[in-house]
């Protein structure tokens, strides 16, 4: 040994059970740590993704632009791409039709391929002249066309011919509403739909180059080309994303994710801080040891910072790489499951942000906490340093009670609370498992709120009546119900439902209107969960009729209505109140729900408005056999697109939101066996001492309990207390302001995470009482 | 009355080439009211011997019979208990439990025993010990030699069987030390109480009954030193 700085790993060696722990503390901290900050990032980028994906690359939006405001637009450095864009009837509601279906009829640049990556040219390329168009596959498929074929389009002015260039993917909105699609170059739109389009339907996309300052560069630009406010908008799912958003729930948003990071920081340092000060009395001593043997304070100071230097280099990676593979363990998990929607994130890209907070993170405390020894070793004498009475990581100054319980449970309550440092250091770390969860636990009544998920009665495919009438006849839906039943054609569910609309009713003295529709056993059943009053049995017998509770729609079971049908007026007693149903006939008009058997006698209508399919094999295959199945009698929407994009956003959203809540609660767990693992290390030899003086193994047991006991309820009682008031502000921020909902007690997350830590806390006991049987004696005390 | 018998106790350490055998085929028997001591050089195996007879270290082979009862067929429950009982220690560096006060450290093992500890015994002992002054102090609080002097009590709170102390006096100065040795002959006198005492300071050894020596591992009887009973 040239240098006393060798004695660095030769010490990490002797006391190389300590050693470990707190290596695997420091690795343990920095992998939690550097996965939220990895994790967020992930979020950002597959949300990111997603919108690109579903709304477009464009940042900002302007209308009515002239031609020299968009030439001027084209030449600024920061601007990437410009994309002129218009379209007619996506409303589906003006008539133009292309062989007698609705047609959405749009105009842009050939630059539009760039920013919505999501229509994607199947084949041919972008119509160059007047006379060309694109069309939608839907068309090319039912109308059998082909590239350099003319179609006609029928316009309320008259029809216009185009000659086919190429194909562009469905959107989802065109398969959902069956309507096709026709796609022109800008110049050909203006020519030829100007009267039809106003000119605020004209939009000019604009996506910026990336790292750009969007909002000072959209100020600049509005400044200069006099643009007016309510001519810009932003694409606000991209832009917060991107973090540059100017909304302010987003802006919101992001304070509290700041705040949570905050929080995701400071409970990383508490763990590596609690690893480290435990091991203080032992390296007290051997910094005492180190003056007692003349090393002057500076060398010790050095040595310290060598050591802590050691502990990052030995600690810090492993923790980052393991962040790294879960992190992308997490990626392959989006790729894989919707391949559609995230196969552009990165495959094995590092998370700049995670590994850099994670590493920054843990070094800085490895090396501040490394600090606190030296001092206490230069504030004790080295005599008591070397002399084994610096046991006790915080001395008490008071005797224990143990006048009133049992020795052990006297003994564990005080070694908890004998100190109050202690007690508050423990304590807090227990409940910041619960503030943590609580903060994060927001991410879900977030996603509640703002990710629309499937219903179970979504379905995959439906036919519609043309014309809203119960034309779909009685034997389609016996056919389709026999394919349900014999498991053919990968249908799961069949259902229907019949509507009357406008019909006068007359309840409670008073005269409205509200449409009738049918449900059968299915429909029935999903209601179930909003049925408020009354019983669903006797609507499904057909002895009374469900009603929708909205305003001017409010009534008890057990009281009648009057409806007036073809058939005349006829009575109905309400049988129950449903909350809410999947559908609304607007404004002042109610919704009644009955039996099929019900409407028919209550109508005269035998048909169905709708047919719904949920499919087992979502494949084009079936859905075609569906398709040709329906004919060109009903309109046959295919909402398996759409279904699959709501999918992907829930997904991902669900994914990284458990998956924050998971990691939380890992970071609780390791927490609290770290935190007793350490407090009874740091006591091993006075329970050595003790086992020789004569305490049972069960005595220790208990008294180890009653210490964690104590942490653990203090640790909740603090938790809820700073937790619930914080749950509160952040809920009010993210939910109530936005959709005003009211706060109520978090019960079910606050059950969780007392459950986690309860478990936590028995684990936790485990393995100190397993090495309080293995222990010798002899060793522990040192004989 | 003999309070304590050991037969042929081995105990070997380490395997191989680092094989030390600290105790070979040791025996002895110890009478009530004996104050014995066992010297030997450093590394002789005296601790080694101690931590076997209270049963905090396991011996390789041999017998260990305290009051008539053998140690090593117990279970450890039921040996942890005998130890509370009937075994008091007193070790080099204290081990006093820092949370508690002069009082409650002496009646520790009572407490562990959920028995009641008589006041007057209590009173009696800090008397002999001198340190009714201190009886609420925390170690923390005490010079090396009250310290020792609590463990003693401790030691004796129970009336054991049998004391054994490990270099009791070796981390003080010779004051408390030749205190220390007074208190144990004290109650050695007064309470017939048996003590087996590890030291390697030979003016302490003046006032004991018997002395022993272990030399690697191996014990032979130097038999009385001074034996005040015969004179
Ligand atoms: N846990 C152990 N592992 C290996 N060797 C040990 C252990 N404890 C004691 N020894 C060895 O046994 C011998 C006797 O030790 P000990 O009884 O402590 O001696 P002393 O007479 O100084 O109290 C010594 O050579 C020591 O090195
Ligand atoms: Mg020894």
């Amino acid at each position: 040994m040239k240098n006393y700085l060798e004695l660095i790993p030769v010490s990490a060696k002797i006391h190389r059970r300590q050693t470990r722990m707190t290596r695997w503390c420091i690795v343990i901290s920095v992998f939690l740590i550097s996965v939220i900050f990895g994790m967020a990032d992930m979020f950002l980028q597959s949300q990111k993704n997603l919108a690109i994906m579903i709304d477009g690359a464009w940042h900002v939006a302007f209308r009515e632009l002239d031609a020299e405001q968009m030439a001027f637009l084209s030449a600024r450095p920061e601007v990437k791409t410009v994309t002129r864009y218009a379209a007619a009837n996506y409303k589906l509601n003006m008539d133009y039709e292309v062989g007698g279906v609705q047609t959405v009829l749009c105009g842009f640049d050939e630059t539009f391929f760039e920013i919505y990556p999501a229509a994607g040219l199947l084949e041919g390329s972008f119509p160059k002249g007047t006379e060309e168009a694109l069309v939608s596959e839907g068309m090319r498929n039912r109308l059998g066309l082909g590239i350099g074929d003319e179609v006609e389009m029928t316009t309320p002015g008259g029809s216009l011919s185009f000659r086919i260039s190429g194909f562009v993917e469905d959107t989802s909105m065109m398969l959902k509403t069956d309507a096709f699609g026709l796609f022109v170059n800008t110049d050909t739109y203006l020519s030829c739909f100007r009267e039809a389009t106003l000119r605020e339907d004209f939009v000019c996309y604009v996506e910026f180059l990336p790292h750009c300052r969007i909002q000072k560069a959209i100020r600049d630009i509005c400044g200069q080309l006099h643009i007016p406010e309510d001519k810009v908008s932003e694409n606000a799912r991209l832009m917060g994303t991107l973090m540059q958003s100017s909304d302010h729930y987003i802006l919101m948003l992001y304070l509290i994710a700041f705040l949570l990071a905050v929080l995701v920081a400071v409970s990383g340092m508490m763990m590596i801080l609690g690893s480290m000060n435990s091991n203080v009395a032992q390296r007290t001593e051997f910094f005492g040891m180190m003056r007692c043997l003349g090393a002057t304070g500076k060398q010790v100071r050095r040595y310290v910072r060598m050591e802590a230097a050691f502990w990052c280099l030995k600690a810090i990676p492993p923790g980052l790489f393991a962040s790294v593979l879960t992190v992308w363990g997490l990626c392959r998990m989006l790729k894989v499951i919707t391949p559609t929607w995230f196969g552009e994130m990165p495959g094995f890209g590092v998370s700049m942000p995670g590994v850099f907070f994670g590493a920054v993170i843990g070094f800085l405390t490895v090396f501040f906490a490394s600090r606190t020894p030296t001092r206490k070793a230069a504030e004790v004498s080295p005599l008591t340093a070397v002399s084994g009475n610096a046991d006790t990581v915080f001395a008490a100054k008071r005797a224990a009670n143990t006048g009133r319980m049992h020795v052990e449970t006297a003994l564990g309550l005080h070694h908890a609370a004998g100190s109050r440092k202690n007690l508050i250091l423990l304590t807090s770390s227990f409940a910041f498992s619960i503030i943590l969860f609580l903060g994060f636990g927001i991410g879900v009544d977030f996603m509640k709120h703002a990710i629309k998920t499937l219903r179970p009665y979504t379905p995959d495919v439906a036919m519609i009546s043309h014309d809203n009438a119960c034309s779909i006849p009685d034997s389609l839906y016996a056919e389709l119900k026999g394919m349900e039943q014999k498991g053919n054609v990968g249908i799961r569910r069949v259902y229907g439902r019949s509507f009357a609309y406008d019909l006068p009713v007359h309840m409670q003295g008073e005269s409205k209107t509200a449409m009738l529709v049918s449900y059968e056993a299915y429909q029935f059943g999903w209601a179930e969960s909003s049925l408020t009053q009354g019983d669903m049995e006797s609507a499904e017998n057909g002895e009374g009729i469900l009603l929708v509770e909205k305003q001017g729609f409010v009534s008890e079971p057990g009281s009648e209505i009057e409806l007036e049908t073809d058939r005349g007026i006829q009575r109905v007693r309400v049988s129950g109140v449903l909350r809410d149903a999947p559908f609304d006939g607007g404004e002042d008009v109610g919704t009644i729900i009955c039996s099929e058997d019900l409407f028919r006698e209550l109508t005269g209508e035998t048909g169905y408005t709708i047919l719904d399919i949920q499919l087992r094999d979502r494949s084009d295959e079936t859905v075609e056999k569906l398709r040709s199945m329906a004919g060109d009698a009903y309109s046959f929407s295919d909402s398996r697109a759409s279904n699959r994009e709501t999918r992907a956003v829930y997904f991902s959203f669900a994914l990284f939101v458990y998956g924050f809540l998971a990691v939380v609660a890992l970071i609780a767990v390791f927490h609290i066996i770290n935190s007793v693992g350490m407090s009874v290390s740091a006591r091993m030899r006075q329970y050595g001492a003790m086992r020789a003086i004569g305490i049972s193994i069960r005595q220790l047991q208990s008294m180890i309990a009653a210490e964690t006991f104590a942490y653990l309820a203090g640790g909740m009682a603090e938790g809820l207390l700073v937790g619930l008031p914080l749950h509160y502000y952040l809920y009010r921020q993210a939910v109530t302001q936005r959709w005003g909902d009211a706060w109520s007690l978090p019960v079910a997350e606050c059950l969780i995470i007392a459950a986690v830590m309860t478990a936590a806390a028995a684990a936790a006991m485990l393995g100190p009482v397993h090495r309080i049987r293995r222990m010798s004696v002899v060793e522990t005390i040192g004989m | 009355m003999e309070i304590m018998e050991v037969q042929d106790l081995c105990k070997t350490y380490g395997k191989g080439e680092a094989k030390v055998e600290a105790l070979k085929y040791v025996s002895f028997t110890l009478q009530k009211g004996e104050f014995a001591a066992v010297v030997g050089e450093s590394g002789s195996g005296k601790s080694t011997l101690l931590n076997c007879i209270g049963a905090l270290d396991e011996p390789d082979g041999g017998k260990i019979l305290v009051d008539g009862q053998d140690l090593l067929a117990m279970g450890e429950e039921e040996r942890t208990i005998f130890r509370r009982r009937n075994i008091g220690f007193i070790f080099q560096s204290f081990h006093l439990i820092p949370e508690l006060n002069v009082e409650q450290n002496i009646i520790f093992p009572l407490l562990l025993d959920y028995k009641k500890p008589d006041l007057r015994q209590v009173d009696g002992i800090l008397e002999v010990l001198g340190l009714q002054e201190r009886r609420g102090h925390l170690p923390g609080q005490l010079s090396g030699g009250q310290q020792q002097r609590v463990a003693i009590g401790r030691a004796l709170i129970t009336r054991p069987k049998l004391i054994l102390a490990d270099e009791p006096t070796g981390n003080l100065d010779r004051k408390n030390s030749r205190e220390v040795i007074e208190l144990l002959t004290k109650a050695s006198r007064q309470y017939q109480q048996t003590i087996l005492m590890i030291t390697h300071n030979p003016n302490l050894i003046t006032s004991v009954d018997r002395v022993m020596q272990v030399a690697d591992g191996v014990l032979s009887d130097l038999g009385g030193n001074a034996n005040e009973k015969l004179s």
